[in-house]
């Protein structure tokens, strides 16, 4: 059986890393081929031949974290704190890349703007083991108001 | 206060304007009558409601809720949603599928044309004088509605000008939007994104042809692209091509002022013609053979070559004919709106064009862009910084008085404030009524 504490302490690592924001050593945890998807309908098939709310390959993540600490980013000039909470951890085995699934549902809080606003996510994690812990191959963050209008969401969740 | 028609129309100077058109929640309200109830304002586009029974609702002011429906002989309508009983708003959900509307509170039960199908126990009118044959107690078709190449629009003034008429000069986008499918039609796909700006409503079309902006406000994600490009190997073809989207969005102040703005009467204006930032996205070859199957040649060269970059259908909605998607802006309050994005697939075209599209309205359009956010902080400033008395006035005077007058147009340098000018024009004759008295300036 997985060490579903192991799973937990990885999950609460790199929510740290979105808690103050620093995109730089976030990143480095997906792998090459790496993607992060916040679809913008329920059920959403896939996030090519549909619209979604955030689909980064490495390369946007590449420009998002530069753009993110840009002197010049004006909608920027308003730092983002988070707060995640994390839970009803599961797995449900490996997909076919031989990546452990995993699902949770964390509720983040965001201050942004003078606002604070509540987030309640499903997330999935596709994770590839790694030495003692693992790399991320595919995080899909579903918002449960995902069709409801945003507003401006300047990091990732 | 309560503004007679000289004081709104005092608002509105030939370039400048005054700073509680944005503020003032009494100016609004006025907006949401004179303006978007006299305008024709987008619904949808009628591949949303493919079928017989289909339904998509909306507001088509702040508050008014209507709903375009394709009845059962495959006719589409735009009805108010509210039952003729007690007035409850009928239908609730954002869309679906209907035999008919039935209202909640006592059952009575409409047609999906409108008509009123049935009331319960409807022995209890006998003799008392209400006719159930009474066309008052259908749901009530909005005043006018048309469809111009699937695009359905409707006005809530029944003396508005026919459509065409109102579109004038700028019909010429909706067709080459529809034009670029090799069939010669689109239709709505890939979902929606909405975007809450909290601002007012015409900061966002002010926007849209404002070419001053992008190489201000748009400079951190063009340089964060930028550097991102410069670490690359040679042969990283993959990642370069995927970040060259975003540099355009910095284009210098010539290459905006060489696109050109085109204004018309009731508002409408496009930047761009001959060329825009857009024209120069890579044809995906078999995208181009099925055009020059379709069209030939000749007709698709000349398709490719009016290249417009916004064109805005002053109030409701602005389309990009080169992506194919089309922004949507839905007023709620004097410091709010919704922006909806909605792609489009080019009938006949290879499922990579609607995937471009796609990519396009996630990397420009989203509230988790890199570009939108930048757009709407500036917006939200402009908000705030208006509530300040210290100046009333804000300037649009860029080129003003080198303006060119054609017969059906107006045409100046890209860079120019005519797109401002063309739409605060129309705002003044909509908000004085002289569209209405025929005495438009």
């Amino acid at each position: 059986m997985t060490d579903i504490r192991k799973i937990e302490e990885f999950l609460y690592d790199e929510a740290a890393l979105l808690d103050n924001p620093d995109l730089d050593r976030w990143m480095e945890l997906f792998t090459e081929d790496g993607t992060y998807w916040m679809p913008v309908a329920e059920d959403q098939a896939d996030p090519i031949n549909h619209v979604s709310i955030f689909y980064d390959d490495r390369v946007m993540m590449e420009v998002r974290r530069r753009n993110y600490v840009h002197p010049r980013a004006a909608s920027k000039d308003h730092h983002t704190r988070c707060s995640h909470v994390i839970g009803n951890v599961r797995t449900s085995g490996t997909n076919d890349h031989g990546d452990l699934v995993v699902t949770s549902n964390q509720h983040v809080l965001v201050y942004y703007r003078h606002e604070q606003r509540v987030f309640g996510t499903r997330v999935e994690h596709h994770l590839l083991p790694d030495g003692d812990s693992y790399r991320i191959r595919h995080k899909k963050v579903t918002l449960i108001n995902c069709e409801a209008p945003q507003k401006s969401l300047t990091v990732y969740l | 206060m309560t503004y007679t028609n000289e004081q709104i129309g005092a608002l509105v100077e030939p370039a400048r304007l005054h700073r509680s058109i944005y503020t003032d929640p009494e100016i609004f309200e006025l907006e949401m009558e004179r303006i978007w109830g006299s305008a024709w304002i987008f619904i949808g586009h009628e591949s949303q409601v493919p079928n017989p029974g289909d339904y998509y609702t909306l507001n088509i002011t702040h508050k008014i809720p209507v709903v375009m429906v394709r009845d059962r002989q495959g006719e589409v309508h735009v009805l108010h949603n509210r039952c003729a009983h007690k007035g409850a708003k009928l239908v609730d959900t954002r869309c679906g599928n209907a035999r008919a509307f039935r209202c909640c509170y006592h059952g009575w039960t409409f047609n999906t044309d409108g008509s009123l199908l049935k009331i319960p126990n409807e022995g209890g009118y006998e003799g008392t004088g209400f006719d159930i044959k009474d066309p008052a107690n259908n749901m009530q078709k909005v005043a006018q509605y048309e469809i111009y190449r699937g695009f359905v629009f409707a006005t809530l003034d029944a003396d508005a000008p026919d459509l065409k008429t109102w579109m004038g000069g700028a019909i010429d986008c909706f067709d080459n939007l529809c034009d670029r499918a090799p069939e010669g039609e689109v239709e709505v796909a890939g979902g929606v994104l909405r975007y809450e700006h909290d601002c007012n409503w015409k900061m966002f079309l002010e926007n849209l042809n404002d070419t001053m902006h992008p190489m201000v406000t748009h400079q951190s994600v063009v340089q964060a692209a930028e550097d991102y490009i410069a670490t690359l190997p040679e042969d990283a073809v993959d990642q370069r091509a995927e970040a060259e989207i975003i540099p355009p969005f910095g284009a210098s102040y010539e290459v905006f002022e060489d696109s050109g703005i085109t204004g018309f009467e009731f508002g409408h204006h496009y930047d761009g013609g001959k060329t825009s930032i857009h024209a120069d996205y890579t044809v995906i070859p078999a995208y181009g053979k099925a055009m020059v199957d379709a069209y030939g040649e000749e007709r698709t060269k000349e398709i490719f070559s009016f290249n417009t970059h916004n064109t805005l259908y002053y109030p409701s909605l602005t389309i990009k004919t080169a992506i194919q998607n089309i922004r949507v802006v839905r007023p709620i309050a004097v410091d709010k709106c919704i922006v909806e994005t909605w792609s489009f697939r080019l009938k006949g075209a290879p499922d990579e064009m609607l995937q471009r599209t796609l990519l396009y309205s996630r990397l420009i359009n989203s509230s988790a862009s890199m570009v939108g956010p930048d757009d709407l902080e500036a917006y939200m400033r402009i908000q705030a910084g208006n509530a300040d008395t210290s100046s009333n006035w804000i300037e649009m005077y860029r080129q003003f008085g080198k303006d060119q007058e054609l017969e059906d147009r107006t045409v100046g340098g890209g860079t120019s404030d005519l797109d401002m000018r063309t739409q605060y024009g129309a705002w003044r004759n909509y908000m004085t009524g002289a569209y209405r008295q025929g005495e438009a300036a």
